[in-house]
């Protein structure tokens, strides 16, 4: 993440100066005639580089400039395409200590980057000025928004990880890490995953030469009371298993544990900011390989809670795992469940890249994972659990089949049918990120690539509506 | 059609009877009186099967014997209701539609429907009746004793004329339900735009005015997506215009009496996709690809049929979509009637191209208050969705609200999708206004982003939904009211919304 210090005046040489505008509120002098001349108005996403005798100045369109996503993409929009740019001054006086803590927010989500393996690499952006009027008044606000946009991007980077170097084994290292922040971290290895009669997420990890895990990851916070938890669909590489997918565009697959890295991004940012809120993450770790050892199509499983489950498609393996992680979750008796899972192709197609899918139990929960995606521009759309949905699920040998055959399924309502057997009466939300864990190109608050979809907003979610002592 | 009759009860001498009973309720009327007359017989046996009237349960009970040797039904049918307290019309159409297949071996039943208030006698009694429904206009070889019997339900009621006038209504609307159906199971050769316009000018006889436009017509227009999709057919395309004008008065010669609500419907009578030709897998289905056409024709039946008092104009767009050497090609670009232009990326995305000129020409002509069209449009529905409800998008939350409504009412249920303009970014071409599709990602999103972009917005945005119902057009297998095969999804739904809202 960049170094933000957060200063009264600019240090001068020759930083640039980003200076976010409002629509409409008028771009000041000397800078009116060129802002005039280039069409700058201050809409989103407006960009304008001028030279000036005191420096290079960006004019950036903060667009309406109400809420704090709207300053955090303009600092998004000041962070980009700064190539041979080291140090930026972001200039926040005049502005609410929210928006300018939202500017440097947005600057540090857009200008991350994952170099660790490229060997030559031009000279990246890396401080921050942030130019304030009053920086000890900013800096309650930094501290609380810098901690969501460090989980966000400890969720990038472990997305952005190939399959070769974040193996299941190096996911659980990376998220035992976490410790030093007061997060305490439990990794359950296959003994202990027998003992606890996760079939689903042996079997998914069965074929692989990685063995599978159990990571769980506790933050006490200082309420007394439930925790809520979230859950994690950590796949590390995703073949497909016996049901492989085609060749083609299979290196993405690599992200296929982005809904755990998510996860544990939020945790980090909960520990971080010293949230009051008890929180649990359970994440399961797999690699669902091709190996002698690799569950069938066919096979009936036995999962955690108990359940068998006759598999259809290896590659339908998400929900396994997912469904021995929730049940295990329910053991710290969370008042709120809430799963993210790149879990099906289907939701791209619903959804698109613009949104992902909401679905679950209890309706005052989906309303706030709504409001929280909302606030932090992670977008969610609500769909469907039908009663159609769960009777496709019915098999001929075991008490649910994993998903439905035949053309034109609507996967992700039979994955989130098949979910919603395993979280009993807890209020549950699941999240179906796949299509909004990767962007294909870049945008405000973040370049191509990982988006950390989810970290922030379970943050955003928590600081919310889990924080007040009085909630029960 | 199933004849229904509303009588004062009377024990039948033959055929079936059938008890609809809440749960754990005595037995009363022809309940009682036949189990007074078999000695206490129909209590004992359905105790005997531990019928208790619960939802969904049913007991047949066969010829009992009645003191005196008299004459009796020949079975006599136990239907569930569930709890007394949670009886709504809805509960009682699925009870009557499971009723009907445990009497159709019978050439006549009577309900013993007494105890029911008079809406949800008349519910039963169109359970009954829309699971009737059967197209078996092509059999020539079924046997007779495979065949249902059943032609007469009496429902016997002490409130005739009050279950009289709830059942009129409905009537008509079953009326409207049948002939959707009937346009949708059609096989293609036989139902061709040309047909279908026929069958629409059938409706005047209601007071429908029915005109019917042909290609000259709409190259005068310049309708040039509609005619780009028809022009690989052999069969010319129509646009058929039906007008009920029921506000003011009774149809047919009426002037409106205000604007018109606007109902559209895609009438691909069939798709083969044309150059972009779908696989052979399963493409027999795509002969309902008129459905979204095929409701509009069978709810203007019904607001007819039922003299609803609205000014209502439905629209259908009816095309064959054919690969030939006439055929459009994937990259041709083709002018629509509003003026916008359209690269044709996929000649299987082509019900956008139909509704972009239908509803265009609806606007420019009726300035309607609201705009609804249906399609069969996506696949990608049915993947988001599945089968069970319809996509809704509308960019007039009330609409939207009103819809949902309504569907949840008749079992004919709908779910919100978004609209937002990153998606509507998906269409941009670089030749024209707009690609005719936006990729897989959202697939039924930038569909219906295609379809808004033709949607007025002169005077602010003309109201406007869009309910893709390619997904439960045609259901797989037999539903409570509604047998395997074509549903007639909308009819009933948008009737509702009119009889909710824009009537009086």
């Amino acid at each position: 993440m960049l170094k933000v210090r957060l200063r009264r005046a600019p240090r001068g040489g020759d930083t640039p100066r980003a200076v976010p505008v409002a629509e409409g509120a008028g771009v000041p002098q000397p800078l009116r005639a060129a802002a005039e001349a280039a069409r700058f108005t201050g809409g989103c996403g407006q960009r304008l580089d001028i030279p000036t005798p005191e420096g290079r100045v960006l004019l950036v369109g903060a667009g309406p400039a109400r809420r704090p996503l709207d300053w955090e993409r303009a600092g998004g929009t000041a962070a980009a395409g700064l190539a041979g740019v080291r140090r930026l001054a972001l200039d926040a006086r005049g502005l609410a200590p929210e928006a300018a803590a939202a500017l440097a927010a947005g600057a540090c989500l857009r200008a991350w980057r994952f170099g660790a393996y490229r060997t030559c690499d031009s000279p990246l952006l890396e401080k921050l000025d942030v130019l304030v009027d009053a920086p000890e008044a900013v800096a309650p606000h930094w501290e609380r928004v810098s901690a969501g946009v460090r989980g966000c991007l400890l969720a990038r980077d472990l997305t952005a990880e190939p399959g070769n170097r974040l193996t299941t084994r190096d996911f659980a290292a990376r998220l035992e890490g976490l410790a030093e922040h007061g997060i305490a971290v439990d990794v359950l290895g296959r003994k202990r995953l027998q003992r606890a009669g996760m079939g689903g997420l042996l079997a998914v990890g069965g074929g692989s030469a990685h063995p599978p895990r159990l990571a769980v990851l506790r933050w006490r916070g200082s309420h007394a009371g439930p925790p809520v938890a979230f859950i994690g669909k950590g796949i590390c590489f995703d073949t497909g298993g016996i049901s492989i997918k085609p060749a083609q565009g299979m290196e993405a697959m690599r992200a296929d544990m982005a809904g755990a890295a998510a996860c544990a991004g939020a945790m980090l940012a909960l520990a971080l900011r010293r949230s009051p809120a008890p929180a649990v993450a359970v994440l399961a770790l797999a690699e669902n390989g091709i190996g002698a050892e690799a569950y069938r199509p066919g096979d009936v499983l036995r999962l955690a809670a108990g359940t068998t489950v006759e598999v259809v498609d290896t590659d339908a393996e998400g929900r396994l795992v997912l469904a021995d992680a929730l049940h295990y979750a329910r053991r710290f008796r969370p008042q709120a469940m809430i799963d993210l899972a790149t879990l099906t192709g289907a939701i791209v197609t619903a959804l698109g890249a613009h949104r992902a899918g909401l679905f679950g139990t209890d309706a005052a929960l989906l309303a706030q994972c709504a409001a929280a995606g909302e606030a932090v521009g992670e977008p969610l759309w609500p769909m469907p659990i039908g009663q159609r949905h769960r009777e496709d699920l019915a098999s001929d040998i075991a008490d649910l089949k994993q998903c439905a055959t035949g053309r034109l399924l609507p996967d992700a309502c039979h994955a989130a049918a098949f979910l919603r057997e395993f979280v009993g009466d807890t209020a549950w939300a699941h999240l179906d990120i796949a299509g909004v864990e990767m962007r294909a190109t870049a945008a405000p608050l973040g370049p191509k690539g990982p988006s950390g979809f989810g970290a922030r907003l379970l943050d955003a979610l928590v600081a919310h509506y889990f924080e007040d002592v009085d909630r029960h | 059609m199933l004849d229904i009759a509303f009588v004062k009860p009377a024990l039948p001498r033959h055929g079936a009877l059938v008890l609809p009973l809440a749960e754990d309720a005595a037995l009363a009327g022809l309940a009682q009186a036949i189990d007074a007359a078999s000695g206490g017989a129909i209590a004992r046996a359905l105790a005997a099967a531990n019928f208790k009237g619960r939802k969904g349960q049913s007991a047949t009970l066969w010829a009992p014997a009645l003191e005196g040797g008299a004459a009796g039904p020949a079975r006599v049918v136990a239907i569930g209701l569930g709890k007394e307290a949670e009886l709504t019309p809805e509960a009682l159409e699925a009870a009557g539609g499971a009723a009907l297949g445990l009497v159709q071996a019978e050439r006549e039943a009577v309900v013993a429907a007494e105890a029911l208030a008079p809406p949800l006698a008349a519910a039963f009694a169109m359970g009954l009746l829309l699971r009737s429904y059967r197209f078996d206009r092509y059999r020539t070889t079924e046997k007779e004793e495979d065949k249902p019997k059943l032609e007469r339900v009496t429902v016997a009621t002490e409130a005739g004329p009050a279950v009289k006038a709830a059942w009129a209504p409905l009537r008509a609307v079953a009326e409207g339900v049948f002939l959707s159906r009937d346009l949708v199971s059609e096989p293609p050769n036989i139902l061709h735009p040309e047909e279908m316009a026929e069958r629409c000018e059938a409706l005047s006889k209601l007071g429908v005015e029915v005109e019917v436009l042909g290609p000259k017509e709409m190259r005068k227009l310049g309708m040039g997506a509609l005619l780009g999709v028809a022009q690989g057919s052999a069969r010319e395309p129509r646009l058929v215009v039906m007008q009920w004008n029921g506000a003011g008065g009774n149809g047919k010669g009426k002037k409106p009496a205000g604007k018109p609500v606007a109902f559209i419907g895609k009438g691909v009578t069939f798709d083969t996709g044309g150059i972009s030709i779908k696989p052979a897998a399963g493409m027999e289905d795509m002969k309902w690809d008129m459905a979204g056409a095929g409701a509009v024709v069978g709810l203007m039946a019904a607001l007819a049929g039922r003299r609803a008092k609205v000014d209502v104009v439905g629209l259908v767009g009816l095309v064959e979509n054919m690969p030939s050497g006439e055929a459009q090609r994937p990259g041709d670009v083709v002018r629509t009637m509003s003026g916008q232009t359209v690269e044709v990326i996929n000649t299987d995305a082509e019900g956008r191209l139909v509704l972009a000129d239908v509803i265009h020409y609806c606007q420019e002509r009726f300035e309607p208050r609201f705009m609804i069209d249906l399609a069969t449009l996506t696949g990608a529905i049915i993947i988001s969705l599945g089968n069970e409800h319809a996509g809704l998008f509308s960019n007039d939350d009330a609409l939207a609200q009103q819809i949902a409504a309504a569907g949840k009412v008749v079992g004919e249920q709908v779910w919100r999708m978004p609209l937002a303009e990153a998606y509507d970014k998906q269409l941009k071409s670089d030749i024209a206004d707009m690609k005719n599709v936006g990729g897989r990602p959202g697939g039924s999103i930038t569909a219906a982003h295609f379809i808004q972009r033709f949607v007025s917005t002169k005077a602010g945005p003309m109201p406007w939904a869009h309910l893709d119902i390619a997904g439960v057009a045609w259901s797989t297998k037999d539903l409570p009211t509604v047998p395997k095969g074509a549903t007639a999804f909308g009819v009933r739904l948008l009737d509702r919304l009119v009889a909710d809202h824009y009537e009086g």
